[in-house]
């Protein structure tokens, strides 16, 4: 079994009439059950095979390679299933409405029925994850994960019937979504993965569908745990700001509160490897006197009914403002991080808008808190969109020629952090 | 009264002193309001002044005017005719848990001390050293994690061996010790505070030191995250009567020299006991602001 462990940062000291408490939690599962089967996975590949994937051809052709890659990493007796999705959805393998147990004979026969594949019909994503769902149900009692990959916006089914499917499978299964080419739309995308707790990416060149799906494939079955959630208490009279994921990447889970009591809440966080993630958490409690000391938050990783790690967040007030104007180093530097990807989301949508004054403040301030924070990777991408002149200033010049390649690829990675570098404070 | 009208609800178990709720004993938090409960217990319904009188020496600990709780601790013992072990802390306010520190560093000091202090063939200044650093190993003890390295749980120390006349004085931080006779008034220690390091280097005059915002910043303590500084110790062998005074700046503040607090003792009547002074004392700190926690111990030496 797994093990998790947490580590707890902040400065407790809050002014004296003050009430907001910040920390940041790190939690790392050590997935120790990684060298073990974990035959109670369940998995879906969902294919989006309209007709925009056959332009051109080897669109499809490397969807359907990457598919049979995919396969191929699926473990004996996990439970498996391929969907091809276009206004409709239909099974693919195995060829009625249920999953099969992986074996090598099961596997050949599903990476011979992708060969069937033909490129033709619109885009409902709605209703390929509710096939998915289906199959999922067919299969209590496994933590379900669907890898999900279009080209295209969804087209023949509306946004209500969309965020209708989202809210009916919600904390069914985990989907990870990865769009190719440059015309899917990323905010839809990403509300999908989001719901559904998985990642979203671009894959710009059909050729390189395969490595992602091998990788995201050997990630699902590197997962050791079922599904955790993250518990958080906090004492009554207490509100809670918010709860978000900061690291690997941002995403507010304060919304996905599921309340377990009068002071508790689940906020679901799926299978987890051999891996960290941060949380920051902000926490309003009623201001207490000078030298008081309280307990502002616990939290939890809970898998089932079982605690696996805790944090506590704490509070002590204090008249001594050089203790309580410190602002922790994790607390400031994932603040930044979560600026950064607000300022790229929205610097990015007053561009299309044609706002061009936002764009740049936005775009130059995203600049400058991603080489503050040495998120580099951030920096490349936002290299593609405007011209640094200064980044320590946020200088910068909107590009008039921008590759959508680059654009998108920018909005769907804007959410990716780098953790507290060394010695920077 | 009859057995009936006892009200059984008080005995169920422990409550939440901030919002009632019932606790279990191994909570360190209430779990509904989230009020620290857990360090508190051991000293339960803590009164606002402890005293303890063992005729040739006393100590009052006095929570003061301003604060919710004393963070500072002693410890006093008296063994065959004048031997006397002591130890007042003082919790560093702005640390953790400094009540706990300052509390479990006294015990643990002064267990060495008065398991020493009968024992003529064991030194003084060792033994003192040693019960600083079963302080310190008491402290690190404390349960308390934190990122904010500074505010470790952490307290200052001064503590005295008396054998007879022979007495030896060791401390880190800026809690004092004082001797008094007909004719002198004399700080034995020197604190560890970056006034008086800047008097020492002479960046500092004593006047400008006491008016220094970083009077109160001392540069040695007893906690986990302490300078590598050595404790200091200081001996003396009185010729005449007088009194050992310890003292956490709780009193100092409000007589910082030894003059001024001499002025205090003198104004008291002649021969008054150790408990008398040193109640008379920290009286004087709270009819002054009583602004810190007030802990002092007074032993009379007599050759």
């Amino acid at each position: 079994m797994s093990s998790f462990t947490t580590e707890c940062y902040q400065n407790e000291y809050i002014q004296l009439g003050g009430s907001e408490v910040n920390a940041i939690v790190t939690v790392t599962s050590d997935g120790a059950a990684g060298q073990t089967t974990q035959p109670e996975a369940a998995e879906i590949v969902i294919i989006d095979t309209s007709g925009s994937m056959g332009a051109p051809s080897q669109k499809l052709a490397a969807a359907r390679e990457a598919t049979s890659i995919a396969i191929d990493c699926i473990r004996d007796g996990v439970a498996f299933g391929v969907i091809a999705g276009t206004e409709v959805a239909r099974t693919v393998y195995p060829p009625y409405e249920t999953l099969v147990t992986a074996s090598s004979q099961t596997r050949s026969e599903a990476k011979r029925a992708l060969r069937r594949l033909e490129p033709a019909g619109g885009t409902a994503i709605g209703s390929w994850l509710t096939l998915a769902g289906t199959l999922f149900a067919t299969v209590p009692g496994r933590s379900c994960h669907a890898i999900l990959l279009t080209d295209g916006e969804n087209q023949t089914e509306t946004d209500e019937q969309l965020d209708e499917v989202l809210t009916e499978l919600e904390g069914r299964f985990q989907c990870d979504c990865r769009g190719v080419g440059t015309d899917w739309r990323v905010s839809e995308l990403r509300r999908i993965a989001s719901t559904l707790l998985g990642s979203v990416d671009i894959i710009a060149k059909p050729g390189d569908i395969a490595g992602d799906f091998r990788a995201l494939m050997e990630t699902a079955m590197g997962k050791a745990t079922g599904n955790v959630s993250l518990r958080l208490w906090a004492p009554q009279g207490a509100n809670i700001a918010f709860v978000r994921q900061v690291a690997p990447t941002i995403e507010d889970l304060t919304d996905r509160a599921v309340p377990v009591n009068d002071l508790t809440s689940d906020y679901p966080t799926a299978t987890w490897g051999r891996e960290s993630r941060d949380y920051h958490v902000c926490i309003n409690v009623q201001p207490r006197d000078a030298g008081e000391e309280m307990l502002a938050g616990r939290i939890s990783l809970v898998e089932g009914d079982e605690t696996r790690a805790q944090a506590l967040v704490k509070a002590i007030w204090t008249a001594d403002e050089h203790l309580s104007t410190q602002i922790n180093r994790e607390v400031a530097h994932y603040t930044g991080q979560a600026e950064l990807a607000d300022c790229i989301q929205e610097g990015l949508e007053a561009r299309k808008d044609g706002d061009l004054a936002t764009a740049t403040f936005k775009l130059g301030r995203a600049v400058q808190l991603a080489a503050e924070s040495g998120n580099d990777g951030t920096m490349k991408l936002l290299q593609g969109v405007v011209e640094v002149d200064d980044p320590a200033t946020g200088t910068i010049r909107l590009r008039r020629d921008v590759a959508t390649v680059d654009e998108m690829s920018l909005d769907t990675r804007s959410t990716i952090t780098v953790r507290v570098g060394p010695g920077a404070t | 009264m009859s057995t009936e009208n006892v009200d059984v609800s008080t005995q169920a178990g422990p409550s939440c002193p901030s919002c009632g709720a019932p606790l279990q004993p191994e909570d360190r938090f209430c779990e509904r309001c989230g009020a620290r409960v857990g360090d508190e217990r051991k000293s339960d319904a803590v009164a606002t002044r402890v005293e303890l009188d063992l005729t040739i020496a006393a100590a009052v600990s006095d929570q003061g005017l301003h604060h919710r709780r004393n963070e500072d601790s002693f410890h006093l013992e008296v063994t065959g005719e004048r031997n006397v072990a002591v130890v007042v802390c003082d919790g560093i306010s702005s640390a953790s848990a400094g009540n706990v520190a300052a509390r479990n560093a006294a015990e643990a000091a002064g267990v060495v001390l008065g398991n020493a202090v009968a024992d003529p063939d064991k030194d003084a200044s060792q033994v003192i050293l040693d019960a600083i650093q079963a302080a310190v190993d008491a402290v690190i003890q404390v349960e308390w994690t934190t990122r904010v390295k500074r505010v470790d749980p952490s307290c200052t120390l001064v503590s005295a061996v008396c054998r007879g006349s022979e007495i030896t004085v060791g401390w880190v931080g800026d809690s004092r010790a004082y001797w008094f006779d007909r004719e002198d008034a004399r700080q034995l220690t020197v604190d560890d505070s970056f006034a008086e390091e800047g008097i020492a280097k002479g960046l500092l005059t004593p006047e400008q030191a006491a008016k220094s915002p970083f009077l109160h910043s001392i540069t040695n303590w007893v906690g986990p995250d302490a300078p590598e500084r050595p404790p200091r110790t200081v001996s003396l062998r009185p010729e005449r009567p007088g009194r050992l005074v310890l003292c956490t700046d709780g009193l100092w503040n409000y007589a910082p020299s030894a003059g001024e607090l001499g002025g205090l003792i003198d104004a008291l009547p002649a021969g008054a006991a150790p408990a008398a002074v040193a109640r008379a004392l920290a009286d004087t700190a709270n009819d002054r602001g009583g602004h810190d926690n007030i802990t002092v111990a007074v032993v009379d030496i007599d050759p």
